[in-house]
């Protein structure tokens, strides 16, 4: 029992590095969430020179846990300006305003 | 992939109404995909409308902007623009432009509206490849997304009965598809910066594989003179997501 949950620690506490890397919300706190779970139930199943590994995932998973908090609180969902962009905007507008005049 | 373009693909087009959409509004939306069951927030889209005037006439410019959000932007980055040129008072399309980059995929479309209403003149370019043009019959009443949108918001909807439904036809992808909206009654929702509001709510349906399920393409629209979308949900082959408002400015 005590390997399943290391594995299933293990799988999904990378799993919720990766979903922390990446801009996904609030939806890193699912793998990160059974990571923790795993890990504690695999230090209550280990002998006690055995407890070791779950407890280093445990730690990596809180810290990703934080991490993950931090983003949704601190990191703003905006939109940075795009000069390029804003360049082919008025580009396209100067077009369009040849195409109506001729219409 | 090509979502943020089946967002936008919410289609009808109406021949009665009035004219009530106003020159400088600017409607600011939070687009979110749905990922394993959560909302993620991954875009803003931004529609404004502005007169444009040439020598011979004056056109309300629709603009529908899509930017992913700045965290977004290494992992895959959309930039897409939809505009149309309506008659300020019909809403009848002159131009319509459709300008798409999503994460590397990019399109361009032009459609020019022909005088005689039942043409369209269009010219088309994807990624490294040439342009095409060529000239397609379409219905007289047949009319592009943007425009079709809005055009709904001229429809008085407290006139109608739950259940109520009107038909429509809208080109995109240079084809002309049949739309049904479908009144569905009255229902309180989140309207960002206008608060909570009444809002109309209408489902919509196409004969395409575009939009999936019944029922489950749906648009609340807020039961006053403005008549702003509040809330747009959409269910399509590759996921289901929403647009919610954010702010809404000179309406």
């Amino acid at each position: 029992m005590r390997k399943l949950f290391v594995i299933l620690a293990v799988i999904f506490a990378v799993l919720g590095i990766i979903f922390a890397i990446l801009p996904l919300g609030t939806i890193a706190f699912l793998p990160i969430g059974i990571a923790i779970i795993s890990s504690i139930l695999a230090i209550q199943n280990s002998k006690l020179n055995h407890k070791t590994l779950p407890k280093i995932i445990l730690f990596i998973s809180a810290i990703t846990l934080l991490v993950v908090i931090g983003k949704v609180i601190f990191v703003k969902d905006v939109v940075v300006p795009d000069k390029q962009f804003e360049q082919k905007k008025v580009e396209s507008k100067k077009e369009d305003i040849k195409d109506l005049e001729g219409l | 992939m090509k979502k943020i373009s089946l967002i936008i693909c919410f289609v009808f087009t109406v021949g009665f109404g009035f004219s009530q959409i106003k020159s400088n509004e600017r409607l600011i939306y939070a687009a979110s995909y749905n990922m394993s069951g959560l909302m993620t927030q991954l875009a803003q889209v931004t529609m404004t409308t502005e007169t444009i005037k040439t020598s011979k006439k004056a056109f309300l410019h629709l603009n529908w902007e899509a930017s992913t959000f700045s965290k977004w932007d290494s992992f895959f980055k959309i930039r897409d623009v939809y505009e149309t040129y309506v008659d300020p008072q019909t809403l009848k399309p002159s131009l319509y432009k459709r300008n798409i980059y999503e994460g590397g995929y990019s399109k361009t479309e032009k459609y020019i509206f022909n005088a005689n209403g039942k043409s369209i003149t269009s010219s088309t370019q994807k990624r490294n490849r040439p342009e095409t043009r060529k000239t397609f019959a379409i219905g007289s009443s047949t009319r592009d997304i943007i425009s079709t949108i809005y055009k709904l918001r001229t429809i008085n909807f407290a006139q109608f009965k739950p259940g109520q439904t009107l038909s429509f036809r809208i080109v995109f992808d240079e084809k002309e598809y049949p739309v049904y909206v479908k009144y569905m009654g009255v229902e309180n929702v989140s309207a960002g910066n206008l608060g909570r509001k009444q809002c109309f709510k209408i489902s919509i349906t196409a004969k395409t594989d575009k939009l999936r399920g019944r029922d489950k393409n749906l648009i609340w629209i807020t039961a006053d003179a403005a008549k702003v979308p509040a809330l747009i949900r959409f269910s399509i082959p590759v996921g289901t997501g929403q647009l919610t408002l954010a702010s809404a400015s000179g309406i």
